[in-house]
């Protein structure tokens, strides 16, 4: 009986203290569960915050995305990378903490246009001119069917500038002193009536897609119209304007793909390349001082000029969140700034602050400018005449003649070669009048199917069959498909008209009799002897040649692109620059 | 103490100073971002559609009544300023584009999709005259049966600030052109704009070009359509314009010809003046715009151009006088009403109303004058510039059916 209790005591005091030791873990559990649950929150808070700005899905997925995406043209690509740069790194959030971010799309004006009015990609956009949001708004009111004389709905939203700079025609400085420069007034007049009397004369102006492109053509037409303003639809349209512009528009050699395309032909080629171009300001002023060599003189037209003034406009598609407002705000107050302003002078441009002065700045007679010109512009018609005259340059500028070269060898089978025959669909239904020739030379193993050059009014339906019949089989005879186009454009020696290739591939050369050097040296001796043809290279995949590609289009002052679906739907306005 | 605690209260410790550590680090991991975090506490939204030429001065006034934390019943107040038009605005009301409820709507059960839209509607706005939102009224009352914007009471629109339409002209342009025809006006301007041996036969120079005149797109800026009055004010020596006036076929003959020396019949920019002062004579020799826009151009001219502009009053004057007009509809709620009145008094106030004189505006606060030693009257008296307008004459505001004759008119004769 006494020994019970005795156990008792002690059973009691050992359950004491498993139950103080089950009570200690018990703490200790529970305060490392809260103290685990507590770094993880202050963990997760802390990396939500500090996650790089591009592992946001979420916001974009609820709508409360600031990421805003700046379509611009590549005329001044690299001032607005650096400018978006410099606003990303200021890594500014939102009220709502969302990161800011601007992404950067390069578009082409007319491009920029089609998108917006389809249903934009991007929120804001920044042409070379504000000539196109005029066109952008005047188009998106016709579709809205407003009635007339209401108040008409826009697209365009809030507008600023941030940079400017005129169009002016360069020339090299000798050059410019032979038409007339520095003591006589020059224009669009000398320029015209100089490349017409000098057959030697080498001049070149982008395509009416872009500012100073629609600013050289306008000038033609006044010029065509005997007006120095006040330009009709009707004087536009008039047989006696066309025939002046045609005539004009044979005397230019090159038009290329924008300025930033001629720009880097002058890089590479110098004096050799063009006497005389038309670009903006800004270009000028890099060129002179990022080259010891001769020196670009800018000439403002006395017959007037056209500013390209940049404008950064906020589209209103109803697609724009509230936090991509705040970005485009901030956007707009950063390039307004005192830090943006200094980088736009410093790349040539005018600032848009007014209280900066341009005394001491790049924009000097040491650079070939001057920045007390223009005193005069050319009047800019409304947006309907505007429409005429990019519609109807697309009829008297350069007729052409082009070669189609198809790769039809195995590696095409399939989506390749389905995409090859929408872009070749595409590319005929682009070209509007008949009287461009066009033929095709297909090749695979060897040139398999030659359909000859000639006008489209007698082998459009031809040619069209041709492109729907095409099959993939064999090798790839690339460098013997082309020289066959090459041959018949030189043996036709029509130097009346621009003479190209475009050739269609997606593989690499195996099976030519001619080597890649050979036909280079043909091409050179060709181009510098004979008629010049340029040659474009589109290509598909990611086995296509590239080095091979770019030999052969290098050596015709042609380029290479990637034939993905942007190319393809923009090939013809890009092969339409060259023409 | 037993070693449990000891344990229990280091951790505490740790987490305590974890916490702190990483709250540290988060502060200086966003520097940038404390300009523009909210208040915390529910603010509330104040959303003022404001004209272009006080866009700079009130949302100025804007960051700074942000930053002073100006509260209501408790709750911040927060004003977001846009920038448009009053024209593009009038024609966003006229179309419903803001998305005002229907009459019947049913308040308490409203639908998602109307709750979202509500978020971004106004709950000010300051056009460039009383004119745009009587109108707007005009297209409200058809609709609801009722105003949307009061003229009377607690709530009623008021200016914040005045300015009128002057005659600026590069001071080159305008020895020449004076000399040769006198006083700037309408008609002298017009003569120039026509004369076919341009600049040389004005008495200017062979490299300056034809005349060219300066003149605000009216599809995009309203001053646009007040210069046009203006014209037909002086056309008909009269203050009052109507439909006849401004169809009637010389009148239109007239002013096509002088219009058709604009330098950009695709309609430029909406910022007139700013061109103007942007692309230099390029742009134009001169013309009739707001003279807040030609003042706040003044010294960016000189510096860029280095030579300023002349103004020149005109005989019929046109006032635009900046109503504050908060919306009345319930899209917004009383506390966003009375937020906006708030952010009224703030811009009513002497020391804003000083700031509004340095922007080139011309104050409503009797206790604020335009000739303080730094402001722009009085920096360019020399150039024509009068603290006191004495003309008299004031164009009266155009009725709706003169307007649309007029941007009719316009699309099809000018900007087309």
């Amino acid at each position: 009986m006494s020994s019970k209790p005795k156990q008792s005591r002690a059973e009691q005091q050992a359950a004491r203290q498993r139950s103080q030791r089950i009570g200690a873990i018990v703490i200790s559990a529970m305060t490392l569960i809260s103290f685990l649950c507590i770094c993880g929150v202050v963990l997760s808070l802390f990396l939500r915050d500090s996650r790089p700005i591009s592992q946001t899905p979420s916001a974009q997925e609820n709508g409360r995305t600031a990421s805003l995406t700046l379509a611009s043209t590549p005329d001044k690509a690299e001032l607005m990378r650096t400018l978006v740069d410099r606003f990303n790194a200021q890594q500014l959030r939102t009220t709502d903490r969302q990161p800011m971010q601007v992404q950067l799309v390069e578009l082409t004006p007319d491009v920029m246009i089609e998108e917006a009015l389809a249903g934009p990609t991007f929120q804001a956009m920044s042409p070379d001119s504000s000539i196109w949001l005029d066109q952008l708004d005047r188009r998106w009111s016709e579709a809205q069917q407003v009635e007339e004389g209401a108040i008409a709905p826009s697209l365009v939203g809030e507008s600023v500038r941030f940079a400017i700079s005129p169009v002016v025609i360069a020339a090299w400085e000798d050059v410019a002193r032979s038409l007339g420069w520095p003591d006589q007034p020059t224009g669009w007049q000398e320029i015209q009536q100089r490349a017409a009397a000098d057959p030697n004369f080498r001049w070149s102006h982008p395509g009416a897609n872009v500012a100073s492109g629609l600013l050289a053509t306008l000038a033609e037409f006044y010029a065509g119209a005997g007006k120095t303003r006040g330009l009709t639809e009707q004087d536009a349209t008039a047989q006696s304007t066309l025939d002046y512009v045609s005539a004009v528009e044979r005397t230019v050699k090159f038009y290329g793909e924008g300025e930033a395309a001629i720009m880097q032909r002058i890089r590479q080629e110098g004096r050799a390349f063009l006497d005389a171009f038309v670009v903006q300001e800004h270009l000028v002023v890099n060129h002179n001082r990022q080259n010891s060599g001769d020196r670009l003189v800018a000439l403002y037209p006395s017959e007037g000029t056209l500013w390209a003034d940049h404008p950064l406009a906020l589209l209103e598609a109803g697609n724009v969140t509230d936090n991509q407002r705040q970005t485009w705000r901030a956007l707009r107050d950063f390039m307004q700034s005192a830090e943006a302003q200094r980088i736009v002078l410093e790349s040539g441009f005018r600032p848009a602050d007014l209280s900066v002065s341009l005394a001491d700045s790049p924009i000097a007679a040491a650079n070939g400018v001057d920045a007390s010109q223009p005193q005069t512009t050319l009047q800019v018609p409304g947006p309907a005449v505007v429409d005429v005259v990019q519609n109807v340059w697309q009829f008297t500028k350069r007729k052409a003649n082009i070669f189609l070269v198809v790769d039809t060898s195995g590696s095409m089978e399939g989506e390749k070669l389905a995409a090859t025959q929408a872009a070749l669909r595409e590319f005929m239904a682009q070209i509007k009048g008949n009287e461009e020739r066009v033929g095709l030379v297909e090749f695979g193993s060897t040139v398999n199917n030659i359909a000859p050059l000639d006008a489209l009014a007698n082998n459009r339906s031809q040619i069209e069959r041709d492109i729907d019949r095409l099959q993939a089989y064999g090798n790839t005879a690339l460098l013997d498909g082309v020289r066959t186009a090459y041959n018949r454009l030189q043996k036709l020696g029509d130097a009346e008209r621009i003479n190209a290739i475009v050739v269609m591939t997606d593989g690499r050369e195996n099976n030519s009799l001619t080597t890649l050097s050979e036909l280079q040296r043909e091409i050179q001796r060709g181009n510098s002897q004979g008629t010049p043809v340029v040659i474009f290279a589109i290509a598909f995949g990611e086995d296509a040649d590239y080095d091979v590609l770019r030999a052969i289009a290098e050596s015709s002052g042609g380029q290479v692109r990637q034939g993905d679906l942007n190319t393809i739907r923009n090939l013809y306005r890009l092969l339409s620059s060259y023409f | 103490m037993n070693r449990t605690r000891v344990i229990f209260i280091v951790i505490i410790v740790a987490a305590l100073v974890l916490v702190g550590v990483a709250a540290l680090l988060r502060t200086i991991n966003s520097p940038s971002s404390t300009s523009l975090l909210p208040e915390q506490r529910g603010p509330i939204q104040v959303r003022v559609l404001t004209a272009l030429p006080v866009y700079d001065w009130v949302s100025q006034a804007a960051k700074q009544f942000n930053a002073e934390k100006h509260t209501l019943e408790g709750n911040t107040i927060q004003v977001e300023v846009i920038s448009m038009d009053g024209l593009s605005a009038l024609g966003k009301f006229d179309r419903d584009e803001f998305g005002v409820l229907p009459a019947d709507a049913d308040l308490q059960n409203l639908t998602d999709a109307e709750k979202a839209s509500l978020a971004r509607f106004p709950t000010a706005w300051i056009p460039d005259s009383r004119y745009l939102p009587e109108l707007a009224n005009v297209a409200y009352k058809e609709r609801l049966g009722r105003d949307v914007f009061l003229t009377d009471g607690e709530y009623r629109a008021r200016p914040i600030a005045l300015s009128l339409f002057a005659w600026g002209l590069y001071q080159s342009r305008a020895d020449a052109l004076t000399a040769q025809v006198g006083d700037i006006d309408w008609q002298a301007i017009h003569d120039a704009a026509i004369n076919p041996g341009g600049w040389p036969a004005l008495g200017g120079q062979p490299d300056w070009g034809f005349f060219k005149l300066v003149v605000p797109n009216p599809r995009k800026n309203v001053g646009g359509l007040a210069a046009m009055v203006a014209a037909a004010g002086e056309y008909y020596d009269k203050t009052n314009i109507g439909t006849a006036e401004v169809t009637d076929p010389a009148f239109q003959r007239w002013l096509g010809e002088l219009m058709g020396s604009t330098t950009d019949l695709g309609g430029g920019s909406a910022y007139t003046a700013e061109d103007f002062a942007l692309f230099g004579y390029s742009a134009g020799d001169g013309g009739q715009l707001l003279e807040a826009d030609l003042l706040k151009n003044m010294e960016g001219i000189q510096t860029r151009w280095g030579e300023a502009l002349e103004i020149f009053y005109p005989k019929y004057v046109t006032w635009f006088d900046f109503p504050f007009t908060i919306w009345m509809g319930p899209e917004t709620s009383a506390a966003e009403k009375n937020a906006a009145l708030e952010f009224q008094r703030f811009l009513l106030s002497p020391e804003v109303q000083a700031q509004a004189v340095g922007s080139g505006l011309r104050p409503v606060n009797a206790s604020v004058s335009v000739d303080q030693p730094n402001s722009p009257f009085t920096r360019w008296a020399s150039q024509g510039v009068a603290p006191i307008v004495s003309r008299t004459d004031a164009m009266r505001s155009p009725d709706r059916d003169v307007l649309l004759a007029l941007l009719r008119w316009f699309d099809l004769n000018v900007g087309r």
